[in-house]
Order: structure tokens, then sequence, then C-alpha cells
């Protein structure tokens, strides 16, 4: 896509409405504990319920250069990152960038952080041996490279947790996405190299809920469309998710009560969020 | 506040009586406009609060910086992008962020090899610490500064408790050498002089080499002042506090590169004259404090570009703005005579007679 600069796709996970519980079975929680003094400011039970609550695991696929796995590898409440890509070029890239950060690192130590180079299709599905499910599947710029979409994600869907999100980037097939992407960004500007992109690939935001609404266990979809502001960077213009670059999440049904009492408690994903800002 | 031409005498009052209109409904206190804070207790309430938070911090003091260079490749660590600091105890620190708050010849900004532009202002800045005959004519708990912009730059006296002042005088740098070499008896006299004599009686005291004490007696009796316009009276200056420092302004190209950020004086200097500079560091660090916390929201490396140009990007055009305004103001300030002087005189009398324009320019000088 015509990535003039990352989008920040951290920032999107906060508009998710809906707690991800954390799961003690699948996902290895935090043991670390913060050093206290007694002269901070910080309250102590906030700092140890919050580690309660670091129990995310992402799993990011066509993780590309390592640009969103590497950011969901720093936030507080992530227990667990896997990145996978299938170009082991594109794979060393991101090891190499990773490299630059002794914290992620130090994570890639723990596994906390780790980058595999395979397919979805390649990586254990969950229920055979070594497979298991996430809270967050992330599937950034890379829908509208695939020839057929509809079996690539019938593949991906078994990753996601109960309860969990799977969230994705990628370009409506308009006329205004022809024009900057194949124009634009290929002819134009040349940020990226011609035959990058095929529009007739573009997969259009109403044909993503079409699909999703067919799937039987899958709801809550969110759309947010972004527009690239030359000299302001990308931002959020509602209703541009029918013009070119979007978002697209969608909920795994989970088992009802759970999401009850998390919403009650108030543990959203966006008020885990501000705990991290806080903390 | 108390600001007058000392070629015309034209003067402006800076006080919020005066300033109606768009002056704060309830100011906390009712006169005041800004506050003087010592470098030290500044430091040491910043010092006490640091000890509250994060227990990871860790000060090295006193110590100075040797060499800054970029880290190594390592099998498993690549640090080719994290300046390594050397302090001179030896101690290797590699920086994830390297903020330069190092003061106008900052070797950060060397380091990181941004360009930074301006000019000299064929100025110095002579600062002392002086005791005047009492607490000023507010008495001790309305403090008034004064500032008389001469041909050669404004000279500043601004409040200290008790009986104390502080001294800025900007100036030509042969009279700035004069000054500093100046008995205290005289060097008093002169700074006396400063704020009561014409400018042709002051270039006359600036040439002998002693004796300015006598002669700023005699020259008194011939010019008559309101004594409750001006400053009281200096009658001693702490000893050690004359210093001189030459006046210029530079603004970095850029206050950020890969790791590094520039804050204060390190990004840009400015004349002293509106005592904005203080501001603007912390303007800067509270800037840079936010663009920070959205980057640790969102998972960013706090070092890389795309996290930091925010920050260039929120505080660049201010300062930008600011060392502009104050420039301009040295420039129409330095003419002694001509037609600029009719015309600025009347500018800053208009300011004064009207409220809210004077309540405008109180508000920016106060940063509120």
């Amino acid at each position: 896509m015509a990535s003039l600069r990352p989008l920040r796709t951290t920032s999107v996970l906060r508009t998710l409405p809906h707690s991800i519980k954390p799961s003690p079975y699948l996902c290895r929680p935090l043991t670390t504990t913060p050093n206290l003094h007694h002269n901070t400011t910080v309250d102590p039970s906030e700092v140890t319920h919050f580690n309660a609550l670091a129990s995310t695991c992402y799993l990011d696929v066509g993780c590309g250069g390592g640009i969103f796995a590497e950011s969901a590898a720093r936030l507080k409440n992530t227990a667990s990152v896997t990145a996978i890509d299938p170009s082991p070029e594109v794979l060393s890239v991101a090891v190499a960038h990773a490299k630059r950060d002794p914290g992620l690192v130090s994570m890639m130590g723990e596994g906390r952080l780790e980058y595999l180079n395979t397919s979805i299709e390649e990586l254990p599905r969950p229920g055979t041996e070594g497979g298991r499910q996430y809270d967050v599947v992330t599937l950034f710029e890379v829908l509208e490279h695939v020839t057929h979409p509809a079996p690539f994600l019938e593949h991906l869907l078994p990753f996601v947790k109960p309860g969990g999100w799977l969230v994705l980037s990628t370009i409506a097939r308009t006329w205004t996405s022809w024009l900057t992407t194949k124009v634009v960004a290929e002819e134009v500007v040349g940020i990226v190299p011609r035959g990058t992109h095929d529009w007739n690939k573009y997969i259009n935001e109403g044909e993503l809920r079409e699909w999703f609404a067919k799937k039987e266990g899958w709801g809550n979809m969110r759309a947010m469309g972004v527009v690239y502001v030359p000299g302001l960077g990308w931002r959020e213009v509602p209703g541009s998710e029918g013009l070119g670059n979007y978002f697209f999440g969608v909920r795994k049904e989970g088992m009802e009560d759970e999401r009850e009492s998390w919403g009650k408690g108030g543990y959203t994903l966006e008020s885990r969020w501000n705990f991290s800002n806080r903390v | 506040m108390q600001v007058w031409d000392g070629v015309s005498d034209s003067r402006i009052s800076f006080d919020w009586a005066s300033a109606s209109g768009l002056a704060p409904k309830q100011p906390v206190h009712q006169s005041t406009i800004a506050y003087m804070i010592e470098n030290l207790n500044l430091t040491t309430a910043l010092l006490s609060r640091l000890s509250e938070l994060d227990s990871k911090l860790f000060i090295s003091a006193p110590t100075r910086v040797s060499s800054i260079e970029l880290g190594q490749e390592t099998e498993t660590l690549d640090l080719r992008s994290w300046p390594t600091v050397t302090l001179d105890n030896g101690r290797q620190l590699a920086a994830r962020l390297l903020i330069g708050a190092d003061g106008a010849n900052s070797p950060v900004r060397t380091f990181a090899g941004i360009p930074s532009r301006g000019w000299d202002y064929g100025r110095h800045g002579v600062v002392a610490s002086l005791r005047l005959e009492g607490p000023g004519w507010g008495g001790e708990e309305h403090k008034i500064a004064y500032q008389r912009f001469l041909p050669t730059g404004p000279v500043a006296m601004l409040p200290l408790p008790g009986n104390m002042a502080t001294l800025v005088w900007s100036t030509v740098p042969e009279r700035a050498a004069r000054l500093k070499s100046l008995k205290e008896e005289d060097f008093v006299a002169m700074v006396n002089a400063a704020f009561r004599l014409s400018p042709v009686d002051l270039e006359y005291l600036h040439t002998i080499a002693e004796g300015q004490k006598e002669e700023v007696e005699w020259r008194e009796q011939h010019t008559p002042v309101d004594e409750q316009k001006i400053p009281m009276r200096a009658v001693g200056a702490q000893a050690g506090s004359v210093a001189n420092f030459p006046l210029k302004m530079r603004h970095a190209d850029t206050y950020t590169g890969e790791r590094v950020a520039l804050v204060g004086d390190a990004a840009h200097t400015v004349h002293p004259l509106a005592g904005q500079g203080l501001n603007q560091g912390q303007a800067d660090a509270a800037a840079l404090v936010r663009v920070i916390e959205t980057a640790v929201s969102q998972g960013s490396d706090i070092g890389s570009q795309l996290a930091l140009e925010a920050y260039t990007s929120e505080r660049w055009q201010a300062n930008n703005a600011l060392l502009g305004a104050v420039d301009k103001l040295h420039k129409l300030y330095s003419f002694g005579s001509g037609p600029i002087v009719p015309v600025r005189s009347w500018g800053l009398s208009a300011v004064n007679a009207i409220g809210p324009l004077k309540g405008w320019f109180m508000r920016q000088a106060a940063g509120t």
C-alpha cells in the first residue's frame, strides 16, 4: 500500500469496544514485579492489578518489517506476540530491526516476542500439536495481495480465541485507491515498486461485512477509514472506509457470561490502555 | 512591571488593574503577572519531585560528558543508532533517547549534526545580585520589575525576596568589560545611573576608568526623576556575582534527530529582554513529555524519529515566532535618535492606554 509513513496501528486497537479475557492456560502471564520504592506516587495495588491484566496474546500475520509486532510487544498489557511472514528476506529485516532495541531482544529471549518464518497455512492449527489460539489476530496490509481472500480468511479464523478479535487493514477497490496506490505511489512518487499492487484484488469494506455476516459466531464488526494527509500523516476520516485505506475489526463470540462480567468490571481493552498511560 | 524608553521617557506600566477587559477574571494574586524563581529553588523542587518518582532514576552529579559516540553492533544487539555517552568518571551510558538540555553550545546538538542558525547581537548581558536600600516601592508583598530601554540595550532590575534584586544589563561588549572592571561603589553608582541619567551622561560615564560614584552624584542633582517610578537605589553588589555573557539569537533547524531531542537553549537562544528563555524551555519540556507519553501508550520506540517528530512540529513554530518578536523589539529600541524614536514612544504610550491590548501582552508574557 501507499505507505508514506507507517500507520500507528496500535492506536486502532484502542477503539475495540470489548474486553479480551486473559486466559492463563493459553498465554504465559508476566511474572516480573515492578521494583517499587516507598517514595513512589504510583499506587502499588494498581501496579499489581495491572500486571495481572498483562495477558493479551497477539498473532501478527504477514508481519513484514515488524512495525506492528514491535509496538504490540512493547505494550505493558501484552503477554506475547507471535509474528509470522512467509518471506525469509522480509523476516530477516524484522529480526534485524528488533535487534536495535535491547528491550525487544530480551523479549525475544523470553519468547514474549517471536518471529516465525512461516505462512498461516503452515502454522500448526489450534487443536493440533503445537497449535494455539490468540486474543488478537492482526492482518495488516496483506489481504489486498491475496489472490483468493475467502479461503485465506477461512483458514485464519480458528486462530482467534472465543471473545477475541481479528483486526485487519486493507484498501477498498475504488477510483481513489486506484489513483493513490497505482498511479501516485507506483508511477509518480515511486515509493513502492511498480506492480506492488493489483487493484483488482482490493476488497471493499462492504464485501467484508457481507462475508462475515454469513459467518456463524462472528459479529461486532467495525471499520475505521484513514486518509493520508500530506504534512499531517495518517488521519482517521469517518466514512473514508468507502474511499481507500481502512481498518476492519470483527469479534469472535465468546461465552456470554464471561463477556458480561468483564464488561461490568470495566476492564475494557480501552481502559487497560489508559492504565498503560498512567503507569 | 514598569517599562520605559530611555530616550523619550514614554512609559508602560504592566499591572492587571490597568489592563481592563481581557485580564483574567480572578487572577490568583490580583497584581501578580510573573514570578521570579531563583535557579537553586527550581533545581531543588525538581530534584525532590524526581525522588518521589521512578526508582530506576540514576543521577550522576557532579560529572561531565567526555564524549558522545554511536554504539556498536554485536551478534545479539545493534546499537549503531544509539548515542553512547561517556562520562568523565569512565561510566558509559547508551541512550534510547538522548535529550540535549545542555545549553547554547549544546554538545548533543553537535553530535546529532543539527545546524543552528542566527546572529550575535554584538551585546553582552551584565548580571549581578544587588542589595537595595529597601524591599521596593510596593513593599515585601508587592514586588515590581523594571526595565529601561537604552540605545545600547535594555537594563532590567528584577525583584528578589527582601532587599535583593537581580540586574540584567544588555550593553555593548566594551561597556560590559568596563562595568565588570569597576570597584563595587562605582559599579553600584553606574547601576543607579542606568535607571536615572540620560543616554548622553551614561556614554560619558563609561569612558572614565574610575570615579563614577562622584560623577553620578553630581549629575543626578541636575536630572530630576520621579523616584517612585524607578527601582529603589542599589546600595551594594554581592561579591563575585557580577558576570557577563554574549547575547545571541540562535535557532536549531530541527529539535529532533534519531534518538536525540533538544530542549531549551540547546534548541534556541533568545535575547533576554522579554525574559522568555526559561518559559520557552519549560514549554519544550512539557511538549516533549506529552510526545513521549503518546509514544509509550502506542508501544512506539520513544527514540525513533517517527515518535519524536510531533515534538518539533509542536514547538518549532511557536519558538520561532517568539524569537522573531524579541529580535524585532531589540532592533526597535537600538535607535538612539531619528524618526523611529517618536513612533515607538507613541506605540508604547498607545499600548499603555489601551487596557485590553495591554492585557494581551501581559498574558503572553505570563504564558497564560
